[in-house]
């Protein structure tokens, strides 16, 4: 028998139980190379399979298939060929070969940007990791894939249904700071700065040896959206202590421009601002950031009315004009209307009169939505409380951690490796 | 609370009139234009007194304070003053800075110079014999003196740096308390002349802690130095419980450095910017030493009563009037814009503190300002979360603000929540990645 | 290309949920292969999102359509300028931009659902955000004609002053829901406990 029609009925025998399915990972482990040799006649082969049943098997002799260089017109027959693999594949099955199953899933990834069509990959993409991942809270090096493909197919929204999990297990450090970094770029464009900030932090913040470039164009982002979101930037405090020392040292030596602009921003003087953003214009657009430089100055007129209702019970629209630098009360009426209606400020405009009243919050912390939302923190805070603990618990019986303190220890007391207790609630 | 409602009382009484009152007899105030320069020298001795001179002949050029007949006059009694000396240094300076506008009997007299110079050489070389004498003999006492002869001789040429190296030795061979606080004392002088202001406060304090008591005109003397001390260093609330502790026996015995009449200017204007009203009361008004220092210039008295009973407009008219003096004081000048804004604002947030609302044209009124640069200052003042209160600037009133304990609460535990959870899930991804790295490291080891 | 979901949407007036269908529909098109641009119902589809307010996805949706798509359909043009004078904040221009088309039958009912609806949402705008404001600025934000406007709000409770030409705006009382189900503080106690024990 053609070793290769025999592969294919060990495939099709050993596909069901799962001790089966061991004893076929084995035999296919050994036919990997010769499968490999014959990568390009097994497109029939493929025809035999499931994907749905032989996922194991689909996968090995798939990733044989797809091994090699392959053209344009290629890649038009190969793409459907792994996203009907990805949308059939047992979950079970594939988690045996997680490595497989990524290099395939990249292959697609870098077809469809071969046939310049990045939204052909993106469901795919996310049924591939959510199949992948052993829970929510893991990061497959699937995620930053996806979202590369959701940036360069404009799908936003379909890729903050994977930003919106919790991820603390991570493989490869690199899929955190891209999958951070293009998850960044993604709340930004929704607008979402808050979240888009949480995960340019953590790029910035992570343990580094070296410095590398997702963290520079990170910290850059990071700067100008702390700007728009919290009207203000500084270098003393942007990075706490826990950050890399190599990232304190040197990361702001590559941002001076963006540095600048926030010392700029701190003046509170819009024209100032503006003849900076000006003069460095090419700067900012070869950093691709010139949007959001636009956006940072908009939000400078947003922050100086924002300063006004702390200090103004009444204002007339002219002066709130003239405080603000623009150019009409017509003008800054519509600036404080549109915050009144974004939920910026509270306060009702008087035309008749021309003059605005500032509000207080209404918000009294009485309603039954509060009390809701109110509950749902307690229960999500108690919830990472536990992580917490189990996490501790985890590491403090960990052999690396304990050898390394062990070794230490003449050094220390033993209460030096107590935990904080801050954290326990 | 009844102290409280007490204590507002005048404030509430003449909210009407407030400052604003023509009726009010006003005791005429000196105006500072014309700093007597004359009466003002004759309160200091020794060097002080020339560099005061100096500093007043530098300064009277400014725009803001001078006029240039000033300048000459303060020359002209430094030189004189300097004469009486023998710091030749000094003779030199002046005399490049009269420049000749005052005749051929104020030119630089070099036949005076050699000579002095000379006496010194001679002086110098028999000082040094004769601590050299003692050295070999071992006597404690002579050697101190010896060195305390030097830091006399220094300190009377000028070189100041050297008089503080001698009177430091002296350090070694005191054998009384008297004699450390002299040491200290000397210290002290030479060191508020070069500036050294941290040295000043470390002699202060060894000084003090000398172990028999020191006479009251020393201490009141230590006082005077810290307070300057703390002055130079921006501590003014320090500075002026220093000045108000200064007992009144103090007089004109410590001329090398401060008048009494220092004492009560700069302890007056520290005072009132950084006191509150209670401790304005206590220890200003009711402070029957200090009271002895303030008889002396009673423009500060009065300003200072005047802030107290809420008279903000006759009291920065005070202020106003005495600007220009005190820009010409040698210690005083780098502090004076620092403490008249410390004490305009202060008077601003007292004006408004006992008020739900605020007419601010009668505010105004009150700070002899237009209500548009009031809306300025009370705007700032908000900003900077010192006065709680809002401007209606419509119907042009300022509102008291009382923060919603409740709905402040409410916030703020909601935002610690959320930085808490949002601190947590990165330092539980960040112990992840170096579990990971550290994973990784241990795996290339093995 | 299977578009019936979409259709029956529009028919059954679900117009909120249309801009989800869509989005997904396309990802899948997109991944089986299928040449989709010159059919996509890309106005129906780009509207769906600006109905639900989502403007930044209509804008990105706008900038993935091929420039080929936005030449030959001109309805795609105009839909996007809608969500332009909503992006750009004009008020006004909204409506000019709804009425300054002549829409296909088969977006007839979404844009006047949607015109309507943003009727009533500038209208809250202006209420929650004005105290007095003139009749002319009022029709110009409802998109109506001056005395369509003074009739609009005059049901509302508010009044006209004629001689200023300025309407006086009659704030509604917010209801809010405040009793307090005692499942609720059932949870906030043991919530206590927990913290004290």
């Amino acid at each position: 028998m053609d070793p290769m029609e025999a592969l294919v009925a060990q495939i099709q025998g050993l596909s069901s139980t799962p001790g089966d399915i061991a004893r076929l990972h084995i035999i296919l482990k050994q036919a990997d190379d010769s499968l490999r040799a014959e990568s390009t006649r097994l497109s029939p082969v493929l025809g035999q399979l499931a994907p749905s049943e032989h996922s194991l098997g689909f996968l090995y002799v798939l990733d044989a298939f797809t091994s090699g260089q392959i053209s344009k017109q290629q890649a038009e027959t190969s793409v459907p060929i792994i996203t009907g693999f990805i949308n059939a594949c047992n979950a079970e099955q594939i988690r045996l070969a997680p490595e497989k199953f990524v290099l395939v899933c990249k292959r697609l990834k870098d077809q469809v940007m071969m046939l310049e069509a990045p939204i052909r990959g993106v469901g795919p993409l996310l049924t591939a990791a959510r199949k992948l991942q052993l829970s929510t809270e893991h990061l497959t090096p699937l995620h930053s894939d996806f979202l590369m493909l959701c940036v360069l197919a404009k799908c936003y929204k379909t890729g903050l249904s994977i930003l919106e999990d919790d991820i603390f297990e991570v493989d490869q450090p690199r899929d955190l700071f891209l999958y951070c970094y293009y998850g960044g770029m993604i709340c930004i464009g929704l607008k979402r700065f808050q979240k888009a900030l949480d995960l340019l932090h953590n790029v910035v913040t992570a343990p580094m040896s070296t410095l590398n470039a997702i963290a520079v164009e990170a910290y850059k982002k990071y700067i100008l959206v702390s700007l728009i979101h919290h009207g203000q930037w500084q270098l003393s405090t942007s990075l706490p202590k826990y950050a890399s020392s190599v990232a304190q040292r040197s990361l702001k030596n590559f941002c001076q421009p963006y540095i600048e602009l926030a010392n700029s921003y701190g003046t509170e003087k819009i024209a100032e601002l503006e003849a900076y953003v000006q003069t460095n214009t090419e700067k900012f657009e070869n950093d691709n950031n010139l949007g959001l430089v636009k956006q940072v100055v908009l939000s400078m007129y947003k922050r100086n009315i924002q300063r006004l209702t702390q200090t103004y019970l009444t204002l007339s629209l002219q002066d709130i004009a003239n405080t603000v630098q623009l150019n009409s009360p017509k003008e800054a009426e519509m600036h404080v209307l549109q915050m009144i209606q974004d939920g910026e400020i509270y306060a009702t405009i008087n035309q008749r009169d021309g003059m605005v009243r500032f509000l207080e919050d209404p918000e009294q912390y009485k309603t039954c939505e509060m009390i809701e939302n109110i509950d749902s923190s307690i229960q999500r805070i108690m919830a990472l409380s536990r992580k917490l603990s189990a996490m501790d618990e985890q590491i403090s019986c960990d052999q690396l951690y304990l050898s390394k303190v062990g070794r230490e220890r003449q050094r220390y007391d033993f209460d030096d490796f107590d935990v904080p207790t801050k954290f326990n609630i | 609370m009844d102290a409280d409602d007490e204590t507002f009382a005048p404030i509430t009484d003449e909210v009407g009139t407030n400052g604003g009152d023509e009726q009010r007899s006003r005791r005429p105030i000196i105006s500072g234009d014309h700093l007597d320069i004359e009466a003002y020298a004759s309160l200091y001795s020794g060097r002080t007194k020339i560099m005061r001179l100096l500093f007043i002949a530098d300064h009277s050029s400014d725009e803001k304070v001078g006029n240039p007949s000033m300048n000459l006059e303060a020359l002209r009694m430094a030189y004189d003053e300097i004469k009486k000396g023998e710091n030749t240094q000094l003779m030199r300076e002046v005399a490049q800075k009269i420049n000749g506008r005052l005749g051929p009997s104020y030119e630089l007299d070099s036949a005076w110079c050699d000579a002095v110079d000379h006496r010194a050489e001679q002086k110098k070389e028999k000082l040094d014999n004769e601590l050299n004498a003692y050295r070999t003999n071992l006597i404690k006492e002579s050697i101190r003196m010896g060195y305390n002869d030097f830091g006399d001789f220094y300190y009377a040429h000028g070189q100041l740096g050297d008089a503080f190296k001698s009177y430091v030795r002296t350090r070694d061979y005191c054998t009384t308390s008297k004699h450390i606080v002299h040491m200290c004392m000397s210290v002290i002088l030479v060191s508020i002349e070069m500036g050294q202001f941290t040295h000043v406060t470390s002699y202060v304090n060894k000084a003090e802690q000398a172990p028999d008591a020191l006479d009251s005109i020393t201490i009141a003397k230590l006082r005077c130095a810290a307070g300057l001390a703390n002055l130079e260093a921006k501590k003014y609330k320090l500075a002026a419980r220093k000045f108000l502790e200064t007992n009144p026996e103090l007089g004109s015995h410590y001329s090398e450095v401060i008048a009494p009449q220092d004492v009560a200017t700069y302890g007056g204007l520290c005072a009132l910017a950084t006191f509150d009203r209670t401790e304005l009361k206590s220890k200003v008004i009711d402070n029957l030493n200090f009271r002895n220092f303030l008889e002396l210039v009673p423009e500060v008295r009065e300003l200072i009563n005047d802030f107290y009973s809420s008279h903000y407009a006759s009291c920065l008219e005070y202020l106003g009037n005495l600007k220009a003096n005190l820009l010409l004081d040698i210690h005083l000048h780098d502090h004076v814009e620092t403490l008249y804004d410390q004490i305009r604002h202060k008077a601003l947030i007292q004006y408004t503190l006992p008020f739900l609302s605020v007419d601010l044209s009668m505010m105004a009124n009150a700070f002899k300002t237009t209500v548009a640069e009031l809306q300025k200052e009370l705007e700032a003042l908000i900003t900077d979360n010192q006065i709680q209160a809002r401007i209606d600037s419509h119907n042009k009133i300022l509102y008291a603000r009382h923060a919603d304990q409740r709905n402040a609460t409410f916030q703020r535990v909601l935002e610690t929540g959320r930085e808490f959870d949002r601190d947590v899930r990165s330092m539980l991804l960040r112990s992840n990645l170096v579990k990971h790295d550290y994973n990784v490291r241990q795996f290339r080891k093995l | 290309m299977d578009l019936s979901r979409v259709r029956e949407l529009l028919e059954s007036k679900s117009y909120d949920k249309v801009a989800d269908i869509c989005d997904n529909l396309m990802l899948q098109v997109a991944s089986d292969g299928i040449a989709y641009h010159d059919d996509w119902p890309y106005s129906i589809h780009l509207l769906a999102h600006i109905y639900v307010h989502d403007i930044n996805s209509a804008r990105f949706l706008w900038k993935s359509i091929p420039s080929s798509v936005k030449e030959s359909q001109p309805e795609v043009t105009a839909v996007w300028k809608i969500g332009q004078r909503l992006w750009l904040r004009d008020y006004a221009e909204v409506h000019e931009a709804i009425r300054g088309y002549e829409w296909s039958q088969d977006l007839q009912g979404l844009v006047a659902a949607f015109s309507e609806l943003y009727t009533k949402k500038m209208f809250q705008l202006l209420l929650s955000a004005y105290s007095t404001i003139s009749i002319q600025d009022t029709a110009s934000f409802l998109g109506m004609n001056e005395d369509d406007a003074t009739n609009y709000v005059l049901q509302h409770g508010w009044t006209v002053d004629p001689a200023s030409q300025m309407f006086t705006v009659k704030k509604q009382p917010i209801v809010t829901e405040q009793k307090l189900d005692p499942s609720k503080l059932q949870r906030l106690t043991e919530y206590v406990f927990h913290l004290e024990h």
